[in-house]
């Protein structure tokens, strides 16, 4: 009797993905098998539209793969609904977009609270104001996306990915708009709350010391996995 | 449903700006729709608070040519508390000797019982009864101080009517009875029904009514009696109206007043709802990033949907309050001003149906033109935030098709509910549906075209820019045309309304009329009049025809009161004459006349006009009504009749024997010198003193006051609806605005200057205007054309001159609108647009 080994965090099956484009169609990914192990902080590089973001993509459940399949937590994402993924990544992950994409019609606070609503918790502002103390931002909770710089737009974002607890952190370039001091402040908290709660992490990067600290680094080039 | 909610409230408190188009367009379609249900209220208050009075009784049985039979007055005594006997017919009231000075009157020959409501003022004061009892044997009489003047009286003088002298007792200053106030053609004169007999003026064959008035007992209903009235007096030409009907001589106004006004309000609806769509795509657009980081953070479709849907009712609630206040407040403010200018007494006040009734429809026209984005809304998908696609395209799921479905059916109900005719608005409807396909079609053609001509662009920047945004896939260029085209069409046909409308009133006024009328010429009187006419150099012309006045009572053998829409021809007493060979000038358009010596059994000429709209041909028959006998004719041709010339222009022509025996008079129209009016005038009057002759030119200027009041009213309800109108464009400027302020900022970060994107705006604008307008024009035409034919009755003639205008203006207004709009992305960085993008 031996013990099987852990299911993988997020498991992905010969994926591609074709996008329609004003000269026909474009591949952007090409069979693309990667396991990313629970706990395990992955690191996903490679030139500009190598495909790195529309993997994370597809692993997020925001782009639906042409081909093969996309497995998170166990869960088939190609078999639910567009509603069905919505609810799972409500319930099981947070993203951060390297431009934020904060609401710009909400405060820094309601922007962290909103996921924490939309899963119906009960406090969810006193715990929306500790995640952002937790990233520095006790002070802003009032302020609107406009009012804050970009670091400061980078620690909401995160406070917001973080506010549910996901066991799935995804990160697209999270520091490319921001400057040397502000990148590495954000990238430490990223890091910082990855350890503190145990969160499976996948970040796009095009940094080398970003790179360097996650625990396994896979290179995309063309759309394909290249050693 | 709490989470929706509480996001929605959220969204808003920092987006109200962004409904600005919204809260503008939607307040003013339902401004136009209170305005209209307001105005129509006060109207029915203002005639149910003076019909009776102004009727002069709850009731008013009207008979033409002869007094209520004993059977009829009969019944009349026995259903009504009180009953009064007036006299009406116009005559010539003479003062002097042999410098005789005449004035055309209106008399109204009364009983004891006269008033039933209401009273007469006198000047000096005194009692009516008093007046009329007269002085030293001779009668009395009361007329208007302008009568009196004009005749040179003052109380206690004496003058003449027909043969017979009364005394001048009192100046009349005030009377209840003033339905037809407005359009009477002289000022009145009350005198003893008793004391005319003597005067020559009620003799068989003369043209007078008699008007029965009732004060019903508390508690009766008016309805009944009418119907018991008919039963009991089938064939007997006995006309009915009551205090709840509208007023004598009013129906054709009050008519095309209200058709005017319904079509004011569903123009002001339509163009509403095309602001209401616009903005709520414009809103959308601005709101994909924000909805898909929300579908990223875990939010289902429906709460997305919910959130949205939430804030449009919210926004909704508050244009609709907006719009109560405005189709209201103004009323109310200015209710003396406009009352003036209604043909009717009108109430203004706070109305609660015409509220309530505005606010459905602006819950309604809401709802139908946001259901389709906000549909689109739970389709928008979270890839969206790293590449431009994943947008909403396509139809929406089954349950939003079938709400939309729902809500336009029941749009439909309620505008077949208010304007009452459900012919008319399922044609309007009909034609939204049409000219929204036209122009869906111009606008992928203008798409197609543009992309086509860009070889043309070659060297010209602005005119590259200005094709390639009107190209682009996904753009903005469908909804545009489709937002302008709606709104411009709707607006192009209220102008044609407006000015067939104009035109059909002021074509009332008599160009080539006679110089005189003249009525009441006895038939042993013809002879001699034509002969004192004869050898007279000054007179032009001079045609006379036998009178007499019957009701059509069935056509086909249908009565009448079930023939469907009520033409006019149908409603009150009609000219009948008969001839043995066709007048002069006579057109015949079908069949032929009838032989000179027939006596076979009642042939008929009818009016072709009229002919149309009651779908009669040659073979038909048509009842008539005429002293209490009913005629049954067999429509043997048609005629082409002019009855805007205020010329002799009867509908139904008889052969002769049809009508052997009847007694009548015969009226004559003459036209002659303007220098020997005067003479003629004098001379005619004194040598037949029973016989009227109307000057036109008093009744011509008493009918341009008239049209002329309600010219003016129809043009400042159409000029404040084009203006609202024309605010709604501005905000369809503003569709695909976040496209080329983008595009802007791309152009200008490689160098394209303010001049030329302007240009190129100002290209877009006049390339997707000419989709837009032509398209527009046809619709305004064809829309203009079934009001006026379907609903008004009246001649269509295209007004190009206000259809450029309209469409013309409405372009000019959105492209200046549109620079408006651009200013902002012009004079800013580009770095800064570029920035906010990213």
């Amino acid at each position: 009797m031996s013990d099987s080994p852990p299911e993988p965090a997020i498991m992905l099956r010969d994926v591609g993905l074709t996008l329609a484009g004003n000269a026909g169609p474009v591949d952007i990914l090409h069979g693309i098998t990667l396991d990313v192990a629970r706990g395990e902080a992955l690191g996903l590089v490679g030139p500009s539209g190598s495909g790195k973001s529309s993997l994370l993509m597809v692993m997020a459940g925001l782009e639906p793969p042409g081909r093969g399949s996309v497995t998170a937590l166990g869960r088939d994402l190609g078999a639910l609904s567009e509603d069905g993924r919505a609810l799972f990544r409500r319930d099981h992950m947070g993203v951060v977009f390297q431009s934020f994409h904060l609401i710009p019609t909400l405060t820094a606070l309601e922007n962290v609270a909103l996921p924490l609503e939309l899963a119906h918790v009960g406090d969810a502002m006193s715990r929306a104001r500790g995640e952002l103390a937790a990233v520095g931002l006790a002070h802003r909770t009032g302020h609107y996306p406009a009012q804050l710089s970009g670091g400061e737009q980078g620690r909401v974002a995160l406070a917001r990915a973080a506010a549910t607890r996901p066991e799935l952190l995804l990160a697209d370039e999270p520091t490319g708009s921001l400057d040397a001091a502000s990148g590495q402040a954000v990238m430490d908290l990223l890091f910082d709350l990855r350890a503190r709660h145990g969160a499976t992490l996948v970040l796009v990067t095009h940094s080398p010391e970003l790179a360097a600290r996650c625990d396994r680094v896979v290179r995309i080039e063309d759309g394909r996995i290249v050693p | 449903m709490t989470l929706a909610l509480r996001l929605a409230l959220r969204d808003l408190r920092g987006a109200l700006a962004s409904f600005r188009l919204f809260l503008a367009a939607l307040a003013v379609g339902v401004a136009a729709i209170a305005a209209v249900g307001n105005v129509t209220a006060a109207i029915e208050a203002g005639l149910a608070r003076d019909g009776a009075t102004l009727l002069g009784g709850d009731a008013e049985i009207t008979l033409t040519y002869r007094f209520a039979r004993p059977d009829e007055r009969a019944f009349m005594d026995a259903t009504a508390a009180r009953v009064s006997e007036v006299v009406a017919f116009r005559s010539l009231a003479v003062a002097g000797g042999d410098a005789a000075v005449r004035a055309l009157t209106e008399v109204r020959g009364v009983d004891d019982a006269y008033p039933l409501l209401g009273e007469v003022v006198l000047d000096p004061p005194m009692p009516l009864a008093q007046a009329l009892a007269g002085r030293d044997g001779t009668p009395g009489a009361v007329m208007e101080p302008v009568l009196a003047s004009r005749l040179g009286l003052t109380p206690g003088d004496r003058f003449r009517l027909g043969a017979r002298d009364y005394v001048l007792a009192a100046r009349l200053t005030g009377w209840p009875d003033d339905g037809d106030g407005g359009f009477g053609f002289g000022p009145r004169l009350i005198l003893r029904t008793a004391d005319l007999a003597g005067s020559g003026l009620i003799a068989e064959g003369t043209l007078f009514s008699t008007l029965y008035r009732l004060r019903l007992p508390l508690g009766t209903d008016a309805a009944t009696v009418h119907a018991e009235l008919d039963r009991r007096f089938p064939d007997s030409g006995l006309r009915w109206r009551d205090a709840g009907e509208g007023l004598p001589g009013t129906e054709q106004v009050v008519d095309r007043v209200g058709a005017f006004l319904m079509l004011l309000g569903l123009a002001g609806l339509a163009v509403g709802g095309v602001g209401v769509g616009a903005a709520v795509r414009a809103w959308l657009a601005r709101r994909v990033t924000t909805i898909a980081v929300m579908r990223t953070l875990g939010a289902t479709g429906p709460v997305i949907a919910a959130a949205h849907l939430f804030q449009i009712a919210l926004v909704t609630l508050a244009g609709i309050a907006l719009g109560l206040a405005l189709g209201t407040l103004p009323l109310l403010l200015a209710a003396p001003a406009i009352a003036a200018l209604l043909p009717l007494p009108a109430v203004f006040g706070l109305y609660p149906v015409p509220l309530a009734q505005a606010t459905s429809y602006g819950l309604l026209v809401a709802a139908l033109f946001t259901l389709w984005p906000l549909a689109r809304v739970e389709r928008i998908r979270p890839a969206v935030l790293i590449r431009d696609s994943g947008g909403a395209g396509g139809w929406p799921r089954w349950p939003w098709l079938l709400a939309i479905a729902a809500v336009l059916a029941l749009l439909v109900l309620a505008a077949v509910r208010f304007t009452g005719t459900a012919r008319l608005t399922l044609a309007v409807f009909a034609g939204i549906a049409v000219t929204l396909g036209l122009l869906a079609l111009a606008g992928h053609a203008t798409r197609l075209v543009a992309r086509a001509s860009r070889g043309l662009a070659r060297g010209r920047p602005a005119l590259r820019l200005a094709l390639a945004s009107v190209a682009a896939r996904g753009g903005a260029t469908v909804a545009t045309v489709l937002a302008l085209g709606l709104g411009l069409g709707t607006l192009s046909a209220v102008g044609q309304i407006e000015g067939n409308l104009r035109a059909s009133l002021l074509a009332g006024l008599p160009r080539a009329a006679p110089s005189f009328f003249v009525l009441d010429i006895q038939p042993d009187q013809i002879d001699a009049f034509r002969a004192r006419l004869a050898g007279d150099p000054a007179v032009r012309s001079l045609e006379a025809a036998p009178m007499l006045r019957g009701i059509i009572s069935a056509v086909n053998g249908v009565p009448a009161a079930d023939i469907p829409g009520a033409p006019w021809v149908l409603r009150g007493d009609r000219g009948v004459t008969y001839a043995a060979t066709p007048p002069e000038g006579t057109v015949l358009t079908a069949g032929a006349w009838w032989p000179e010596d027939y006596t076979g059994p009642p042939q008929m000429s009818f009016s072709a006009a009229e002919a149309e709209t009651l779908g009669l041909h040659p073979g038909d028959t048509v009842t008539v009504n005429i002293l209490g006998r009913e005629i049954t004719a067999t429509v043997t041709s048609l005629r082409r009749v002019e009855f805007q010339s205020l010329g002799m222009g009867f509908v139904i022509v008889l052969d002769p024997a049809a009508l052997a025996g009847a007694p009548h008079s015969w009226i004559a129209t003459l036209t002659a010198d303007r220098a020997a009016e005067a003479r003629l005038f004098d001379n005619l009057t004194a040598a037949f003193p029973n016989i009227t002759v109307i000057s036109t030119r008093a009744a011509a200027a008493r009918v341009a006051e008239v049209v002329g009041k309600a010219a003016l009213a129809i043009r400042v309800a159409a000029g404040v609806t084009l203006g609202a109108g024309f605010l709604v464009l501005i905000g369809v400027a503003g569709t695909g605005e976040a496209e080329r302020r983008r595009e802007t900022a791309i152009a200008r970060s490689l160098g394209a200057s303010r001049r030329v994107m302007l240009s190129s705006l100002v290209l877009r604008m006049a390339l997707i205007g000419l989709a837009a307008g032509v398209v527009a024009l046809a619709a305004g035409f064809l829309g203009g054309w079934a009001v006026s034919r379907l609903a008004m009755d009246i001649a269509f003639h295209p007004v190009w001159p206000q259809a450029v205008a309209v469409v013309a203006g409405g372009i000019a207004v959105a492209t200046l609108a549109g620079i408006g709009l651009a200013l902002g992305p012009l004079n800013a960085r580009p770095a800064s647009l570029l920035r906010a993008r990213e």
